[in-house]
């Protein structure tokens, strides 16, 4: 293989990574603050999905002004979903599988929903930016690497919340004893709602840079999802950091996979790389630092 | 100034509490103290609203407060050091304390760090440690510090002693007598009954979740069912 088909490999398999690590990170910030296994996850990739498309093609705005907005909205959903959804089931004692069931059941009706108000077509949005970059013989879309780079910054600011700011700190000391938390005073609610607010613009800024690489559908959320589901077990249940890491180590399998074997290989290998994680290391390669 | 009267408090269809009736004067030191699984956390985590009473009320300063999140406790001049200490194990000393402090605006938080860290010092070199790593003792430390941090008029302490060498037991023991001397009024729970009724103004005996016995620190020592039952002295035959 030639250096730029390995760089290649490389920048690919970071790119992808960069994608699961946005999901994965928000599902592990969430699993890590509530312990909830949020399986309507995918469907807030696939609502980011419509709303930019609904509002950098439809409507034809501003891409940025299309994304912000996409973002600010996807969040406020993110926090009905906890409030309207989650929250009830929460305050009972028995609710680990009533929210299971609820998020399941969520994720269907919005799935259905989506199929009733946009139909099944498949919707295309265009490139945010033009151009490829050229390294020798390398070539690489813009609109790929900026993927990779607005990922990584979304990720940092989102370690600076969590690390540098009061609303990080109630975050982690929640995430590590809730009771204690609330013994000094820290609502868990709002606690519990702003962990899904970030998770959920986590998921929508995936869906607005994958749009114009992958068609908005439906069902777009679902591979996702299960992706992020792998990252996060990859990771340490509830790692933000190890979900990060995890996802960047699961683009590079499969990029990796792709170089090697034949395209239907790449989920087996990357599966099989999680089965055997499992058995090895059954609580995942990072944990023990969760948020 | 804090009371609990009659609670009666349920896990699931169990019940654990039974009109369990409480009072911590102003400036008080009361002890809790009985058999494990007799429900003294329970009475504690009633109090602090982390269990939600069945029936009966906690009044504090004749403001009730049963049916009212446990985040407003800190803000009313209740707080609590949890049993095992339950620090943030994964956040620095400096963190965990300054946390004690979220229900008081920043510049009092800050304030209140500066009163803590002379109370007390032995924390300041682990300020910048990680808690979870830190040994019980500095770990009890440490939890006093967050619980002082919201500048309660009255602390509740769970097994302030669980888990403790015998020197860090005397240490934690004196620390306890010295912010009850700064006015703060501590109720605490303790399996020790000479330990608790010792150090206390007044005490409570639980048993199966039911208060069985009451008076005065020195009342309770000379208590005939305390001596016999929890002191193992026997009284002599006439």
């Amino acid at each position: 293989m030639s250096v730029a088909g390995f760089l290649e490999l490389v920048i690919n398999g970071l790119i992808s990574g960069s994608i699961y690590a946005l999901i994965g990170s928000g599902i592990a910030l969430i699993y890590g603050t509530t312990r909830v296994l949020n399986f309507a996850h995918g469907e807030l990739l696939m609502i980011a999905g419509y709303l930019v498309f609904f509002f950098a093609v439809t409507l034809g705005w501003n891409v940025f002004l299309a994304s912000l907005l996409t973002l600010v909205l996807v969040g406020a959903i993110g926090a009905l979903i906890q409030r309207v959804t989650i929250a009830p089931l929460l305050a009972r004692e028995d609710w680990a599988f009533r929210v299971i069931a609820a998020t399941i059941g969520l994720s269907i009706f919005l799935q259905s929903g989506a199929q009733l108000v946009f139909g099944e077509r498949f919707q295309s949005v265009p490139y945010f930016f033009r151009g490829v970059l050229v390294l020798g013989d390398l070539r690489m879309p813009w609109q790929r690497i900026a993927i990779f780079l607005i990922a990584l910054a979304i990720m940092a600011v989102c370690a600076l919340i969590l690390y540098r700011t009061q609303l990080g700190r109630i975050v982690r000391a929640t995430a590590q004893d809730a009771e204690a938390a609330l013994a000094v005073g820290i609502p868990s609610g709002l606690v519990h709602t702003s962990v899904f607010v970030i998770s959920a613009v986590l998921a929508g800024a995936g869906a607005i840079l994958l749009s114009p690489l992958i068609s908005v559908n439906p069902w777009m959320g679902i591979s996702y999802l299960l992706k992020g589901f792998a990252v996060v077990i990859l990771g340490g249940l509830g790692s933000f950091g190890g979900a990060v890491a995890a996802g960047f180590l699961l683009g590079l399998i499969e990029s990796f996979s792709v170089g090697f074997a034949p395209t239907e290989w790449r989920d087996v290998i990357a599966f099989t790389f999680l089965i055997a994680v499992i058995w090895v290391r059954p609580n995942g390669l990072f944990s023990g630092r969760e948020a | 100034m804090l009371r609990l009267e009659n609670i009666d408090v349920h896990y699931g269809a169990t019940q654990v509490l039974w009109d369990v009736s409480i009072e911590v004067g102003e400036g008080e030191m009361v002890a809790v103290m009985g058999p494990n699984g007799s429900g003294k956390s329970t009475v504690l985590k009633a109090a602090m609203g982390l269990k939600k009473p069945s029936s009966g009320r906690v009044v504090l300063d004749g403001e009730e407060l049963q049916g009212r999140s446990a985040t407003v406790r800190p803000r009313r001049g209740m707080s609590i050091v949890l049993e095992r200490r339950r620090l943030f194990p994964r956040m620095s000393v400096r963190e965990n304390i300054m946390l004690g402090g979220y229900a008081r605006p920043s510049a009092e938080a800050h304030r209140s760090f500066d009163w803590v860290l002379d109370l007390l010092p032995e924390i300041r070199p682990h300020l910048d440690a990680t808690a979870g790593k830190l040994s019980g003792g500095q770990q009890q430390m440490v939890a006093i510090a967050r619980g002082l941090m919201a500048r309660p008029r009255v602390l509740l302490m769970d097994e302030p002693f669980l888990g403790l060498s015998p020197a860090m037991v005397k240490n934690v023991f004196a620390i306890m007598k010295m912010i009850n001397g700064e006015g703060v009024a501590i109720l605490f729970n303790e399996q020790n009954a000479k330990l608790s009724f010792a150090m206390s103004h007044r005490g409570y005996l639980l048993e199966s979740g039911r208060v069985v016995l009451s008076g005065s620190g020195e009342e309770m020592l000379e208590h005939p069912e305390v001596k016999r039952v929890y002191l193992g002295v026997r009284e002599a035959v006439s």
